[in-house]
């Protein structure tokens, strides 16, 4: 039994799931579930399709390179079993494991960090722009604070009447 | 040539499924009491003739497929156990281990769908010399595609470039892209050993000189199993013994015997009248 990955979308296969397809070169394409396997046969690259990891390992959006994927490669020549490797090598496994995804949300933390700034020079242009829509120009000419203080709304009939019409 | 110590074996069995039959006739009876003589075996796996396909038998283990009777397994056990490991094991799930895997006594090829217990039980079954690898290879037929012995190979001429380095390297080998009397799978049409070969019965004189020179070793045109071409498939041989189909004529057996110089030295004189009347023509 091995846990395969799908060549479409690059998830694991588990046993009883999916379709593997041989090709006449040989060449063997498994998938995870019929979604990818329709994408293949509509002949659809993975590379272009947005959901896939091909293409977010290929935009950026994914960790690419580290020394924690060099452990789960495929070993074409075995070492004779050994206890206490094999010991060793499952609590490596787990460890690796809590690593690699410590670091890949760290890689996507990272890449949405830049777009906090711009999120708030937006904010605060926004602010300054559209400030009338929900403040009424006469009540900010007498609080000259230009930031929103945190309003708590209280559920009496007269103050929901007067938003009620405002928004008309 | 170290001589190997055997164990003291009833010498007369009835042919039967499995069970292995002495080449002797009441001819050499009185000679087999005298001697110990290494001969060729016949046994069948499963009531089939082609022992090559689920067996691999090289100078420093067995490979042994797993069959519903043990008595295939028990034959080469008889044989070999106290000499170089017989492993029972099964490629990619099937039988057919023989035509799947190729190997001398540096190294084991395996094709690439061999699962990872399959690969990691031959690890630890087969003595640390032999290194164990699995090729990434399209033509995944690695015992009809490649044949071996210890020094030289020869492989299919659609192998990989790379797989060819991988042969050179883990076998430590010698590596020739040949075909045999016209057909590109030399794995299945010719077994050879350090000692001799023996070919496809249609491969022509000159081809027969020149895969010579190229092997380094006495080659013979033959047939196995009562005339079947595809030599690998009905016989699996090493230095000291052979292991041929039940259906395998006392003509075929002699000629293997003596091609891969399976017999002993000693009783040269009355064997070499013995071949004589035997055989007739070398083909």
């Amino acid at each position: 039994m091995r846990l395969e990955k799908c060549w479409f979308c690059s998830s694991t296969v588990y046993p009883g799931h999916g379709i593997q397809f041989v090709r006449n070169d040989a060449k063997i394409f498994r998938f995870c579930r019929s979604k990818c396997h329709k994408n293949f046969k509509m002949k659809r690259n993975p590379r272009k399709v947005k959901w896939t990891k091909a293409y977010r390992r290929l935009h950026g959006k994914d960790m690419t390179q580290d020394a924690t994927f060099e452990f789960e490669r495929k070993r074409n020549r075995p070492e004779r079993y050994d206890r206490n490797l094999a010991e060793n090598t499952l609590k490596a496994i787990k460890k690796i494991d809590k690593i690699r995804s410590d670091r890949a949300s760290d890689h996507i933390k990272n890449r949405l960090k830049t777009g906090k700034v711009q999120r708030q020079k937006e904010a605060r242009k926004q602010l300054e722009q559209g400030i009338h829509l929900v403040k009424a120009p006469l009540a900010l000419a007498q609080d000259s604070s230009l930031h929103l203080p945190k309003i708590k709304v209280n559920v009496s009939q007269a103050q929901t009447e007067e938003n009620q019409a405002m928004e008309e | 040539m170290q001589t190997f110590p055997l164990p003291p074996k009833p010498l007369f069995r009835l042919p039967s499924d499995g069970k292995p039959a002495r080449a002797s006739s009441l001819l050499f009876s009185s000679l087999i009491n005298c001697f110990r003589l290494i001969m060729a075996t016949r046994l069948q796996f499963e009531n089939s003739c082609e022992v090559g396909v689920f067996s691999k038998l090289t100078n420093a283990y067995c490979l042994v497929a797993i069959g519903g009777s043990e008595n295939f397994y028990s034959a080469f056990e008889s044989e070999l156990a106290d000499v170089i490991p017989v492993v029972k094991t099964s490629i990619s799930g099937t039988r057919i281990i023989g035509r799947l895997c190729a190997g001398n006594k540096n190294g084991l090829l395996v094709p690439h769908n061999t699962t990872d217990q399959e690969l990691q039980h031959l690890r630890n079954s087969l003595p640390d010399q032999v290194v164990v690898q699995r090729i990434e290879e399209k033509l995944s037929a690695l015992g009809n595609c490649i044949a071996c012995n210890d020094h030289v190979a020869l492989t299919h001429a659609d192998l990989d470039k790379e797989t060819e380095e991988i042969i050179a390297d883990v076998l430590g080998v010698e590596v020739f892209r040949q075909t045999i009397a016209g057909n590109i799978l030399v794995g299945s049409y010719c077994a050879f050993s350090n000692r001799g070969g023996l070919v496809h019965p249609h491969t022509s004189i000159q081809e027969l000189d020149e895969l010579s020179t190229l092997l380094q070793v006495p080659l013979v045109a033959g047939t196995i199993n009562r005339g079947s071409e595809v030599i690998a498939a009905g016989m699996t041989v090493n230095d000291w013994t052979a292991f041929c189909g039940s259906d395998t004529t006392a003509t075929e057996l002699s000629v293997i015997e003596s091609v891969f110089k399976l017999r002993e030295a000693q009783p040269t004189a009355i064997v070499n009248e013995m071949r004589s009347s035997l055989i007739d023509s070398y083909v």
